[in-house]
């Protein structure tokens, strides 16, 4: 749905988004993720048509954004940072105005409204102005009027920023509603936020591109290493653990009379040892009482990849 | 068509849910009256609105900017202009549709002084050509004042600068014109080229023309060309931000 090839921007000698490329399937929802000042909002202000990128293009469903804009905006329901509105309007009236520049006809248009409001629960303040709305509220009619002419891709920046935990929550089971039928792209820089709302992230960093993959496979990337915690009463147990194919280390985490505690770390890319380790514990006469495998943390990549030199 | 329908209600909507909109057009309103009943409603005086004609195109110097100051300003002060910058909208629709909004309060502004027409056609025997003729020189100058105000605010996020652009840029035309063509600062051999060219530019002339209902189709098309000129570099503006 939207393809981005060698997008640029600079702003002056500022380069703010370097060389980009990624591609984004229908139905995906993606997470852009990195710092403040990575290039996220640049990128996504490229691909609404607000900026014009320096080099390289975006095609938003075929249309190329500089040659057919207004093609591709309307396939666009776009939020941008900070939800900003028209405060003297009601919200009924500003979907209106809405749903008339993405020129939804007449006879739709309050059907395309009420659905709207339906879907981000605006029921009880549509006839109120937007002056007098919560920042939640607020942010809520950005997104009723980011959907209410009905595009198949999303894009929000930033959306929960500014929220509390309570609208943030309300917010992601929104988004994840709207998942099975939009393509999404959210910006954020929070790390928890994309492993709950998204299935592919976009890693940014200083105007690149560092990182793309669904979450399971930068976990994988992320981890570098699988590490196993297993605690048994096997005497012998560290070196028959050190002794399985793949492993590094074994690290002895203390324990209580007979039992104790390791955690086991295996090469990246050895399969999961957990079977193995629990065969090897059983054929010296132990037994196993607990053996999970940790989950990677996609934290670590993250933090490795702001760490690196450009 | 629809969107630059939109921007054009939405927009004067604006002017009548803020204080300034009505601000504005209580005051012009009681100078009208003023003027109406101190110069023009008397006993043996012609049955015209020269005074007011002639006002009104003074007045709208300075109201027509700060009807447009905030049109482009504010929306980028807000962040609004982005939603409205990624709607599949033309520049050209947003502007026109600004500008007829902006119009349409101009209108609304006069459509009381059609009291007065009433008062002079019981008391008195208007020449409605004259009437007519001053109404339409009203409206051309606003047009003019309004798309150089809209320019104005497409190049600033801040409404007070773009209203002192706008006011600023017709003070030096209509003193730059007037000091060109009554002082000598000229050389000779020029005074009559850059001379006529300075006439041909001066908007008070050809605003005297209509107020005193003299029609020249002249006079139309350099306010039509004028406002298309000055409307046409605003869409022009609004377009390099998407450059920035």
């Amino acid at each position: 749905m939207i393809t981005a090839q060698r997008l640029t921007k600079k702003f002056g000698i500022f380069l703010a988004v370097d060389s980009v490329d990624f591609e984004i399937g229908k139905g995906q929802v993606v997470g852009f993720l990195g710092p403040n000042g990575a290039g996220k909002t640049t990128t996504i202000r490229m691909i609404c048509g607000y900026l014009r990128p320096s080099e390289g293009r975006v095609l938003v469903d075929g249309h190329d954004m500089a040659v057919e804009p207004r093609r591709g905006q309307r396939q666009i329901g776009y939020l941008p940072e900070s939800a900003p509105l028209y405060t003297e309007m009601r919200v009924e009236e500003y979907l209106a105005f809405r749903a008339k520049l993405f020129g939804v006809p007449r006879r739709t248009r309050a059907r395309a409204i009420g659905e709207a409001v339906g879907r981000c629960s605006l029921g009880e303040v549509r006839k109120r102005p937007i002056s007098q709305l919560s920042k939640g509220y607020r942010q809520r009619v950005g997104l009723a009027a980011a959907l209410v002419h009905q595009p198949p891709i999303l894009i929000l920046d930033e959306p929960t920023s500014g929220l509390d935990p309570t609208q943030i929550r309300e917010l992601r089971g929104l988004i994840r509603e709207l998942a099975g039928n939009h393509t999404i792209l959210l910006s954020t820089h929070n790390l928890a936020e994309v492993e709950l709302t998204c299935d592919q992230v976009i890693i940014f960093a200083r105007g690149q591109v560092r990182a793309a993959g669904t979450i399971d496979q930068l976990r994988t990337e992320a981890a570098g290493e699988s590490r196993y915690i297993v605690e048994c009463d096997a005497t012998g147990a560290p070196k028959v653990l050190k002794a399985l194919p793949g492993v590094g280390s074994v690290e002895s985490l203390g324990g209580e009379g007979t039992w104790q505690r390791f955690t086991v770390t295996a090469h990246n890319g050895s399969q999961d040892l957990r079977e193995a380790i629990a065969k090897a514990i059983a054929q010296t006469g132990g037994s196993v009482r607990e053996l999970h495998r940790e989950a990677p943390s996609l934290e670590r990549l993250f933090m490795r990849i702001l760490e690196e030199p450009t | 068509m629809s969107a630059v329908r939109a921007i054009a209600g939405r927009e004067l909507r604006a002017f009548f849910l803020t204080p300034g909109g009505y601000v504005i057009a209580a005051l012009y309103m009681l100078v009208n009256g003023w003027l109406f009943v101190r110069y023009i409603f008397n006993p043996g005086e012609v049955a015209t609105l020269r005074p007011i004609f002639t006002f009104s195109m003074l007045a709208f110097m300075l109201i027509c900017p700060a009807v447009t100051m905030r049109m482009i300003s504010e929306e980028l002060r807000l962040g609004t202009l982005e939603t409205l910058l990624t709607s599949p909208v033309r520049s050209a629709e947003i502007i026109f549709g600004k500008y007829l909004a902006a119009l349409g309060f101009l209108a609304i502004l006069l459509a009381p002084t059609l009291v007065f027409v009433v008062a002079l056609e019981v008391y008195g025997r208007p020449d409605y050509g004259e009437l007519a003729c001053g109404y339409l020189g009203v409206l051309f100058a606003g047009s003019v004042y309004l798309a150089s105000g809209i320019l104005a605010s497409t190049l600033t996020a801040s409404q007070v600068v773009a209203y002192l652009i706008t006011v600023l840029f017709w003070i030096i035309v209509l003193l730059g014109t007037k000091g060109l063509l009554q002082t000598d600062v000229l050389p000779v051999a020029w005074q009559e080229r850059v001379g006529d060219v300075v006439i041909a530019a001066d908007p008070t002339m050809r605003l005297v023309d209509f107020a005193i209902g003299l029609f020249d189709s002249a006079h139309v098309v350099y306010f039509a060309s004028l406002t298309l000129v000055l409307l046409i570099a605003a869409v022009g503006f609004l377009e390099t931000r998407r450059w920035r």
